[in-house]
């Protein structure tokens, strides 16, 4: 019978991997990598039993990688892990010790002859890609939700010798990080905006909206306008707001894979056949020079 | 003693299109070694001076990352010299096969103290090469570094996660990947340039290519249906009084934030 | 034929506009309305190797060949044309001459400084009554035991605030034809005697430094002399040849820059409900001036690739010169056109490409002197061929 690896670092979510891990059939092993409180939490997630690696209080999750690598070895089985920067490095050991294929963004999974058929979005979600895998398979699902309240499952703990890292500090930075990630609106800005100085006429506009303010590669890579952690796309932040403004966006799929979950899009471009325009909501075919400011002050004439 | 930087030589991410059919085009992206790549290489020069190390780039990818345009470009970012596996069936390849023939790679090396890799150029965002390169090897791996200091057989490793600024120690060997601004990107100077074409570069044949999935089916997912209400902007006053006015029966410009 | 860059040329051209874009682009407009020369952009600009293009390596330059230096300077003044000039002044004007004339011991002592850019260099033969006629030049080096003395004024000197080895013409002799009586030295800044003057405000290219060099009895040793006694005319006039191709490139660089600008402005500027690039009033412009860019393109390329390979060269390059020249100005003319009233204020970039475009058709002789080196040439071939 199969059964199907969760990495779980931490307490990292389950909440998107265990609908993943039920559609191969079997049981299903969650992998704690923490201490005894986040593996008990684990437990109740719905698993038939927990395998807990301990770990003291300066080890990172990934120092347990090898001993992720061994366990899933010694029974092979398709593991799964979400897109943490964790329990990336967890899969991709056990994925190099099962010899297995990485699939990001899994949203399906059927048994097939003799192996598994798996759906995945690609690029950020522009398009899906099923794949076909004979042998074992390693799944990166966005994690989703916490999941509690399931009859507790067997905790196994296995003590066990990490990889040689060790934190030294962690200073928990409160200042001015981009929210982009949560924020409800998102005000983004793309190469249509001819100076640095110009963001004045955007960051207004974002604080009138009380959104977020985000850009496009070039901006925040190239020209530097913006800090990195501001930039939307495939390799930047993908986001999903209620809104999504772009502004002087031509919208290159580099980027507009990170914005395509937006429950709003509106465009204001110059380009009426900018790619941008068949992603939009609300099309605004003109310069943003003259539709921010607009915007702006409309915005602050009705609150 | 060696410093490795895994590269690779594709399309750049910004200039591909999508086609109707869910397949993504490349063949408008030129090929480039990618910025995030380009500040590896840069971060790995800086330890391979602290450590006294030679600092090679290693790449596997399609018979196009072995042209003397693509290990040129690589060397003209400051490498000593390359290794590369090029053949059809690295074209492309997913994170497994790849890793796995970049850790051919660098055992073939021999003495590696730490090998440093792109966060997410090598497999367009998956960021998942440098985890089964790290898996392969059995070496300590932590993504997302934004800096490094290199003391003896231990390295000091900063980065910046979600939730703040982590300091670790790390025994070497190592694999680390780099996060996008652990160093300045700095165009190559014209001596860089031109000795790029008098570094080596050995080609190394792939006996055998790690296991990969089989693509079956590709196609288009659309987004949530996009409405395509044009607003005519002639007068930007009124056009902005149209929008809002629309974005507030959508629901989404209430001061709380809506519906989260 | 081979319209095809080598690897290493289009590595320069990405890298270089890599660098300008990243480095230079941002402090153009500042520069040009402060009418400030950038020091601060020197060192990073020996950093790159832009101040070496043409020293061996063995110098600690990037010994590169001459298309790729008109590469490098293009992009350069795609973005800036000040900076073009700059690395263009240094380059073909300073470097050159003592590449080509200077005896092993002078090439030593100066060049790895040059490239390192430590010792910028500028070219000293306009006088204030000797511009296009330099064998009018007033300044003289009287030869005395152990060396020369010299004096007069020079005007219009690139890079002269800044740069720390100048090559001076001045004539060691009044006997014989005009052109023999020339010499050429090298002259530190530092020598007693030597004083820079304040620069003129200028229309375009306006923080290049360009201020009149005065000499007053100064005392220059023998070794001081680049090249032979009475060889400075001869100097002079190649180097000019292989600058008049640099100035060219730097022409094309200008008219790149309005060139793209442009395109960008008409796909964005919005008339009649749509964007001024679907008008054909407008495409018709841009299709001129794509056109002219590429034939000048093709004629700087080929006097590089002619002088690169050791082949007569003085017609391509002032023909690249003269065409290139005036395509500047006259596709940063459309430039502003195509922005109608927007282009004629300081905020878009088209307006500095128009001041800055006129020089080209000036410096390093003038269009009219090019139509007389043209001349000279095509009368001498029709002769020889017949």
């Amino acid at each position: 019978m199969t059964n199907t690896y969760i990495l779980v670092p931490g307490s990292a979510p389950t909440g998107g991997l265990m609908p993943i891990a039920a559609q191969f059939g079997g049981t299903t092993t969650l992998v704690v990598i923490g201490d005894r409180s986040q593996a008990e939490a684990a437990a109740e997630s719905g698993a038939d039993r927990v395998v807990w690696f301990p770990t003291g209080s300066d080890e990172p999750a990934e120092a347990f990688a090898s001993a992720v690598a061994r366990l899933v070895a010694s029974e092979p089985g398709p593991v799964l892990a979400g897109r943490d920067p964790a329990s990336r490095v967890l899969l991709g050991a056990a994925a190099a010790a099962l010899g297995a294929p990485v699939i990001v963004g899994a949203r399906e999974v059927n048994a097939v002859a003799d192996g598994y058929r798996v759906t995945a979005e690609v690029f950020g979600g522009i398009a899906l890609r099923t794949t076909e895998v004979d042998g074992p398979v390693a799944l990166l699902v966005d994690g989703g939700a916490t999941v509690d309240g399931c009859p507790p499952a067997p905790v196994i703990e296995q003590p066990v010798v990490g990889l040689p890292i060790a934190q030294l500090s962690l200073q928990v930075d409160k200042g001015a990080v981009a929210h982009l990630g949560s924020a409800a609106r998102v005000v983004a800005v793309g190469r249509g905006l001819r100076s640095q100085d110009d963001l004045s006429l955007v960051k207004e506009l974002a604080t009138a909206l009380g959104a977020e303010l985000g850009c496009t590669r070039p901006l925040a890579e190239g020209l530097d306008w913006l800090g990195r952690d501001r930039y939307i796309g495939i390799s930047g932040q993908q986001i999903a707001p209620e809104l999504y403004l772009a502004l002087g966006i031509s919208g290159q799929l580099q980027h507009i894979a990170g914005a395509r979950r937006a429950d709003v899009i509106v465009a204001v471009n110059t380009d009426e056949k900018a790619p941008i325009v068949a992603e939009a909501d609300y099309l605004l075919v003109g310069d943003l020079y003259d539709v921010v400011p607009a915007l702006t002050s409309a915005m602050g004439a009705t609150p | 003693m060696i410093v490795a930087v895994a590269y690779k030589w594709a399309g750049d991410a910004q200039d591909a299109v999508v086609r109707t059919d869910g397949t993504v085009d490349f063949t408008r992206a030129k090929a480039v070694v990618s910025d995030y790549d380009a500040v590896a290489i840069a971060v790995g020069r800086k330890a391979a001076d602290a450590l006294g190390a030679e600092l090679v780039g290693i790449c596997v990818g399609g018979p196009d990352a072995a042209t003397p345009m693509a290990t040129k470009s690589a060397l003209s970012r400051g490498l000593d010299r390359v290794v590369v596996s090029a053949e059809p069936g690295l074209g492309g390849s997913g994170p497994t096969r790849t890793a796995l023939a970049l850790a051919d790679l660098v055992k073939g090396l021999g003495d590696v103290a730490v090998v440093f890799a792109g966060d997410s150029s090598i497999d367009l965002g998956a960021k998942m090469v440098p985890a089964v390169l790290g898996g392969a090897l059995g070496w300590p791996t932590l993504t997302d570094v934004a800096g490094i200091e290199v003391v003896g057989a231990q390295t000091r490793v900063v980065r910046t996660l979600g939730a703040g600024v982590q300091e670790l120690k790390v025994a070497l060997p190592a694999v680390l990947a780099v996060a996008t601004d652990a160093a300045a990107l700095k165009a190559p100077g014209m001596k860089d340039v031109m000795a790029a074409a008098r570094k080596p570069v050995a080609k190394i044949e792939v006996t055998e290519l790690g296991p990969e999935g089989d693509i079956v089916t590709t196609a288009p997912l659309d987004g949530p249906a996009r409405r395509g209400i044009k607003i005519d902007c002639s007068d930007p006053v009124s056009a902005a009084n149209q929008l809002i006015e629309s974005l507030r029966a959508d629901g989404v410009l209430t001061p709380a934030g809506g519906r989260r | 034929m081979d319209f095809q860059l080598t690897d290493e040329q289009t590595m320069i051209r990405d890298a270089v506009r890599q660098f300008a874009e990243a480095e230079v682009a941002p402090m153009a407009a500042e520069i040009d309305r402060e009418h400030r020369t950038p020091l601060e952009i020197i060192p990073r600009l020996a950093e790159q190797g832009l101040l070496g293009m043409f020293v061996p390596a063995e110098y600690g330059g990037a010994a590169l060949d001459q298309l790729s230096y008109i590469i490098a300077v293009e992009e350069l003044a795609r973005v800036c044309a000040t900076t073009s000039v700059m690395v263009e002044a240094h380059n073909s004007l300073a470097v050159w001459p003592i590449l080509a004339y200077g005896t092993d011991a002078q090439k030593e002592a100066l060049l790895p400084a040059m490239a390192a850019g430590e010792a910028m260099g500028a070219f000293g033969l306009t006088e204030p009554g000797a511009g296009t006629d330099v064998a009018a030049m007033t300044s003289t080096a009287r030869p005395v035991d152990d060396g020369y003395i010299l004096n007069g004024q020079k005007v219009f000197i690139t890079g002269g605030g800044y740069a720390k080895t100048f090559v001076v013409f001045a004539k060691t002799t009044s006997e014989g034809p005009a052109h023999r009586q020339i010499s050429a030295f090298i002259v530190d800044r530092d020598t007693a005697g030597f004083s820079v003057g304040e620069g003129e405000r200028k229309m375009g290219i306006r923080a290049s430094s360009t201020p009149p060099l005065m000499f007053s009895d100064v005392y220059l040793p023998k070794d001081a002399l680049l090249g032979r006694e009475g060889q400075g005319f001869e100097i002079a006039m190649k180097t000019l040849d292989g600058g008049r191709i640099g100035i060219a490139a730097q022409g094309l660089g200008i008219a790149q820059g309005a060139f793209e600008a442009s395109v960008d402005y008409a796909n964005q500027r919005v008339q009649f409900g749509r964007p001024i690039g679907s008008l054909q009033a407008i495409q018709w412009i841009l299709a001129d001036m794509s056109t002219d860019i590429e034939a000048g393109r093709l004629l700087t390329d080929r006097a590089a690739w002619l002088e690169g390979n050791g082949e007569p060269h003085a017609k391509a390059a002032a023909q690249a010169k003269l065409f290139c020249g005036q395509l500047a100005s006259r596709v940063a003319g459309q430039a502003i056109q195509v922005h109608g009233g927007n282009g004629y204020t300081e905020a878009y970039p088209v307006e500095r490409a128009y001041r800055d475009a006129k020089i080209t058709e000036i410096y390093e002789g003038t269009n009219e002197v090019q139509r007389l080196v043209i001349a000279k040439q095509v009368l001498t071939e029709r002769r020889v061929g017949a």
